[in-house]
């Protein structure tokens, strides 16, 4: 019988665990989470389950308020959590596939629980440490060969839902085909990224990212610059979360950061960089005051925000390391000049080229530290992981960079960093003055279509191995597989007949050059081949498939009062959208991330929709002073209509008419593709992928099934409205609404266009209309509100600002 | 005219709603067992009922169906008995006792029933489909106002401030807990109710048990009160704690005329001695009856100071104190749970025990008619602004 993971428990119930469990329940798979009895118990409290299960519950309930959401659909996902404590439930451990450990870090405690599973386990289950920082071999001491066999660490990053990294860490004694099946489970049903460790001291991701994080400690501690400079340089200009060094320091907690630094000071006798984790003075004396970030809000951390009691205006506050004493400093003004001229970079390689090889004392400190970094990355293979692609991975999946260390170094160009470190005194590594001598320049590139990596141990490069779902349309490029193309998006070949649809503008924004190119892009694959994708792999936490539309290309026009040309625009858009809907090669969109506005109206007109599982969907156009202009709300509404058997003589429209209205009138977004299903923007059968990398691939495994099945595009028809008594409803609300100064006079004004053009202008309940008609009452609101200076001023603030105006 | 006499008054207890024990229970079941009651307090047999009129104010979907005839016929009253429902929103179970006690008057029947029901956990406030005409709606979108905007438009026009209506709520709900620790609810039937339960087999089973008391009651304080957030307004003054809760409940009566109080050898409670009705502006219903209570008592002849109790439905505290500030009424001692002089809404309004809409007006019948023969009252006021921009008032009139 095949392998499977019917159920999961997860012992422990903090906010790794609970996340955990979360994740596991949010992939459909029924999950049990426990942790222990209190043990301050009262007398007459030792025989009340709800009592027993407090600790339990208390993860549970942080879980569920916890932001961003650990929950994909709380309404679904509960269904799947089964909680209970380590006392009575124990023994349902049996039933379960997978365990995960997930209690304190303390070896003991965890050595005794494993000695209690193997007494339940079922055979052949599996058994996972999340462990940061214990090592394997200690917590398996004891323990019997069949438990070894089925032992390892699986060690996920916060916030597990968000977080794509999943470090794999086998011990000696683990059965290779049992960690195989892992590593393509975590991969494709929980859509994490897996790297595999080694079971070394912090693993791959902490260790490269704590000796960076001590190392900038270190270095400021005598440096006339200063934190915010700090992370003003190493933000998103050298590819990393804005966040940088010390907000993110902040952030996870400085007790955190110094219990994984004094172990690896203490584990790692022979670290070259050994002294890099003796913290600082400054950061001890932090410790003692209890200054640890986020999370003491009053004594603050790195930094601190203060509000002046007279004026509420906030200050942003720096600690300086010298005098110990907080200082107060501009956002905007500390950003050094360096960093400005690299923002200017064309791509993220010149602007790290920029920083690195600068002239001033900030580039010189941003080479001290990268170089610091790259020479340690490469000095830690084959230490902590075989190849290159391990480490790279962990800092992308699990410090959220835009790139790893080795990609920095290819960026940055091998060669001349070399060069530089040479004169600068640096110890290369002899792998790296090896790999240089054989002509090996960079440490990636594509050859034949492939991704490879160059693998020190044989000094040569090897392919990558992917899973074969896994796409990506980067290396596609650079394999010349663009058949078409202009400034905002390209026609990527996929093979088999399909061809991807890929967007590239500023978040991926639908401009005019996009939409004429989807249906040249339409043409060109009728005749070339058998289907299309609508996919992209922007960068990014959360990233932008699409997050809107080209507000500055209408707002310019609307200047100019040229609002002949706006309708003409949305003729075309309608054009674009309508020719995606009915062309006759079937289309499916594969979304992730911001699909917002105009991204989310293009996956409503295609046939199918394969949603990353965080997906933020909506039709936001009202922040912008519009209503949608590429027939999202006509679509929307036929996703309710056609919700509904045809054997059904539906009588109370209103239950359907008011959430579809409420989403756009209220600009509603979905916080996962769960969500997005509820609120009618993803049908039942639309799929939800869980790997992000899978998407591209899993859409054109959805064509080509169109394409065996014998696709036939939809049928046009007429679509029953609610007509009138719509406004009625709606009218008579928003009256209410504005009466409590609930809503402004011109977002009034939007929202009963809205629901005039939802419900079908001027038809009666029930009647049947065309699309044309809808799309024409879309397209008269939309220019309509175009006219008013109210739009122009809404559309403009958002533009220049990224927030809403409510006018 | 003849006299009209009110010879019993029942109600069953007012359940929050769907959270409240009558919940589940459908409406029918809820007003059959307020007719039953009545017809046992009068004792008297069903058959000699002329007819029933019965106020509700969505009659619609479970209340629908003419469920004034329907209910009759589920409380086993024979065929010959005939039933209407009447509909006049928040005065509908006045405008049903109104209606029936004209009846009397004129001659036209010796005994009737009169009564009230409203399930607002079963048919939504607004009912199930509100379909305001739109062209109607985009001119005069008014006429369709949600009450608590015109609580609002009350407070601000007139000034009632938050502190105000807070104080009233307050004093509502106290009289309201005095009043069930002194059982002086005497009007309340226990009500057998449903609750349909998922047994650990996933069997799904309905249960009954009986409800005896009002479960919006509950012990609050000024600064809780003060606590709580404004709903219909961003910066209003009307919050859920100073509002009439939303409840189910239902409620009946038995009216006869002098000739059939002798006949059947029955005790009358109280006289119906005038009834009237007012508009007003719809977007400030709430005054309705600052207008309808003055014209009630000119018709009547009676003056404001004879009136030793009334029932002012307290639908929000801005026009509750609004109203009594029009009359003449609004001095603290008239209304403070710790004063002997108090002598509106002395068991507590609709803040504490809730408003049924359809409903209220029977319901207030009943305890109003409890308190003035506990009390020894001679003259009794129940009045109610209604939605839409009206207000209703009736007279009772003490029977010893």
């Amino acid at each position: 019988m095949a392998k499977r993971i019917e159920k999961v428990a997860v012992i422990g119930s903090g906010i790794m665990g609970s996340g955990i469990a979360a994740l596991c329940a949010g992939a459909g798979i029924p999950t049990l989470l426990l942790d222990i009895v209190p043990f301050d118990l009262k007398d007459e409290e030792k025989d009340n389950p709800a009592a027993r299960n407090r600790i339990v519950k208390a993860g549970m309930d942080a879980a569920l308020k916890a932001k961003p959401p650990v929950f994909y659909n709380k309404k679904t996902d509960l269904n799947l959590i089964a909680t209970g404590n380590l006392t009575d439930d124990f023994q349902k451990l049996a039933e379960c596939d997978l365990i995960f450990e997930v209690v304190v870090e303390n070896l003991k405690i965890k050595q005794d629980l494993f000695a209690r599973i193997e007494k339940v386990m079922k055979k052949g289950a599996v058994i996972a440490s999340n462990t940061s920082g214990l090592p394997l071999y200690k917590m398996a001491e004891g323990r019997s060969e069949e438990f070894k066999k089925h032992f390892m660490i699986l060690h996920f990053f916060n916030p597990v839902r968000y977080m794509k990294m999943l470090e794999i860490v086998p011990g000696k004694d683990t059965l290779p085909e049992i960690t195989e099946f892992i590593a393509n489970w975590g991969e494709k049903i929980l859509g994490k990224g897996m790297v595999w460790a080694k079971d070394t001291p912090n693993f791959i991701g902490n260790r490269i990212g704590m000796n960076l994080i001590c190392k900038t400690f270190k270095m400021i501690e005598n440096s006339d610059i200063i934190m915010p400079e700090v992370d003003a340089l190493f933000g998103p200009n050298m590819g990393m979360p804005r966040t940088a060094v010390f907000a993110l320091a902040d952030l996870v907690g400085l007790d955190t950061i110094v219990h994984v630094a004094d172990g690896s000071y203490e584990n790692l006798p022979d670290d070259e960089a050994r002294d890099v984790y003796q913290l600082p003075q400054y950061v001890r004396k932090m410790m003692e005051k209890k200054m640890l970030g986020k999370k003491t809000k009053d004594a603050g951390g790195f930094y601190k925000t203060e509000i002046d009691a007279a004026t509420w205006a906030k200050k942003k506050l720096y600690l300086d390391p010298k005098s110990f004493a907080f200082k107060e400093f501009d956002r905007k003004a500390v950003v050094p000049a360096i960093a400005d001229a690299a923002k200017k970079g064309k791509d993220l390689a010149e602007k790290q080229r920029i920083l690195v090889y600068g002239d001033d004392k900030y580039a010189k400190f941003a080479w001290e530290l990268i170089s610091n970094l790259l020479v340690y990355s490469a000095n830690r293979i084959p230490e902590i992981s075989d190849n290159i692609i391990g480490i790279d991975n962990a800092m992308r999946w699990g410090f959220a960079w835009e790139v790893g260390p080795f990609e920095i170094w290819d960026n940055i160009g091998l060669e001349t960093s070399v060069k530089k470190m040479e004169a600068g005194g640096m110890k290369i590594p002899a792998k790296i003055k090896a790999m240089l001598a054989g002509g090996n320049k960079t440490f990636y590139k594509v050859e034949n279509g492939k991704d490879m990596y160059f693998d020190f141990a044989s000094n040569s490069y090897k392919e990558i191995k992917y899973s074969p779902k896994m796409i990506f349309l980067k290396t596609l490029r650079a394999a010349n597989k663009v058949v078409k193309a202009n400034e905002s998006a390209s026609l990527i070949d996929l093979g088999d007949g399909v061809y991807n649809i890929e967007f590239h503008s500023k978040m991926n924004a639908l401009n005019k050059a996009m939409l004429d190119f989807m249906e040249e892009a339409a043409d060109y694959v009728f005749k070339n081949g058998v289907g299309m994708v609508i996919g992209n792999q922007a960068p990014g936490m959360p990233g932008a498939f699409s997050a809107g539309g080209d507000l500055a290309y209408m707002g310019g026009l609307a200047k100019e009062g040229k609002f002949s040309e706006i309708d003409t625009f949305i003729k075309g858009v309608h054009r674009g959208i309508m020719g995606i809907k009915y062309s006759n090669i079937p289309v499916v969109a594969a979304p992730y991330g911001l699909t917002l506005g105009g991204g989310c109206e293009v996956c409503l007109a295609c046939d199918k929709i394969v949603a990353h599982t965080d997906l933020i969907m909506g039709l936001v156009e009202i922040g912008a002073g519009l209503v949608p202009g590429g027939c999202g709300m006509m679509h929307l509404w036929q996703r309710y209509m056609d919700s509904v058997p045809g054997s059904v003589n539906l009588v109370d429209y209103g239950a359907y008419v008011l959430p579809a209205f409420m989403a756009v009138a209220q600009a509603k977004t979905s916080m996962s593709a769960s969500q997005a299903r509820d609120m009618g923007f993803l049908r039942p059968t639309d799929r939800i992928i869980a790997n992000k990398d899978y998407l591209i691939g899993e859409a054109k495994k959805e064509v080509l099934k169109m394409v065996d099945d014998g696709y036939a595009p939809p049928a046009k028809k007429k679509y029953p409205v609610m007509g009138q008594a719509a406004q009625g409803m709606v009218w008579a609300e928003m009256f209410n609404m504005k009466s409590g100064g609930f809503i402004p006079p011109h977002m009034e004004f939007i929202a009963k266009k809205a629901i005039y053009c939802m419900s079908g202008g001027e038809a009666r309940q029930g009647q049947l209309v065309s699309e044309e008609y809808l799309m024409k009452l879309e397209r008269e609101a939309f220019v309509e509100l175009w006219r008013t200076e109210n739009t122009q001023k809404m559309a403009n603030h958002i533009m220049t600002t990224g927030k809403p105006l409510m006018l | 005219m003849r006299d009209a006499y009110i010879v019993s008054a029942v109600r069953t207890p007012g359940c929050r709603r769907s959270k409240g024990a009558l919940a589940q229970t459908s409406p029918e079941k809820l007003i059959v067992q307020a007719l039953n009651g009545a017809i046992e307090r009068a004792g008297i047999d069903k058959g000699v009922v002329d007819d029933l009129m019965l106020g509700c104010s969505f009659p619609e979907a479970e209340q629908g169906l003419n469920i004034g005839r329907v209910a009759l016929q589920m409380a086993g009253f024979p065929d010959n008995v005939s039933g209407a429902t009447v509909n006049r929103f928040c005065a509908s179970g006045l405008e049903s006792v109104a209606q029936s006690a004209t009846r009397i008057m004129a001659g036209w029947s010796e005994v009737c029933m009169a009564g009230g029901v409203e399930s607002m956990s079963i048919v939504p406030m607004g009912g199930n489909m509100p379909r305001p005409l739109a062209s109607w709606a985009k001119e005069n979108p008014d006429v369709y106002v949600s009450m608590g905007v015109t609580a609002e438009n009350v407070a601000n026009r007139y000034k009632i401030t938050r502190a105000q209506q807070d104080e009233f709520a307050y004093h509502s709900q106290m009289k309201a807990a005095e009043a069930q620790k002194n059982g002086h609810f005497t009007e309340i039937i226990p009500t057998t109710a449903d609750r349909f339960v998922e047994k650990a087999d996933g069997t799904i089973v309905c249960e009954t048990f009986v409800q005896t008391f009002d479960d919006g009651v509950r012990p609050t304080t000024m600064e809780g009160l003060a606590k709580l957030r404004t709903v219909f307004a961003a910066l209003g003054s009307v919050t859920a704690g100073n509002s009439s809760q939303t409840t189910d409940g239902a409620a009946a009566s038995v009216i006869m005329s002098g000739d059939a109080v002798k006949k059947y050898g029955v005790k009358p409670l109280a006289k119906l001695v005038c009834y009237t009705t007012a508009g007003c502006k719809a977007d400030e219903m709430g005054v309705g009856p600052a207008y309808a209570i003055p014209k009630l008592l000119k018709l009547a002849g009676v003056k404001v100071e004879e009136v030793g109790l009334w029932e002012l439905n307290e639908a929000f505290a801005s026009q509750a104190i609004y109203s009594a500030q029009q009359i003449g009424i609004d001095d603290k001692k008239y209304w403070s749970y710790d004063s002997p002089d108090k002598k509106i809404n002395i068991n507590g309004g609709a803040i504490a025990l809730g408003h049924p809409l359809g409903c209220t007006g029977s319901k207030l019948l009943a305890t109003l008619v409890a308190n003035m023969q506990r009390l020894g009252v001679r003259y009794g006021v129940e009045s109610m602004c209604i939605g839409g921009g009206m207000g209703a008032a009736a007279l009772l009139e003490l029977c010893e």
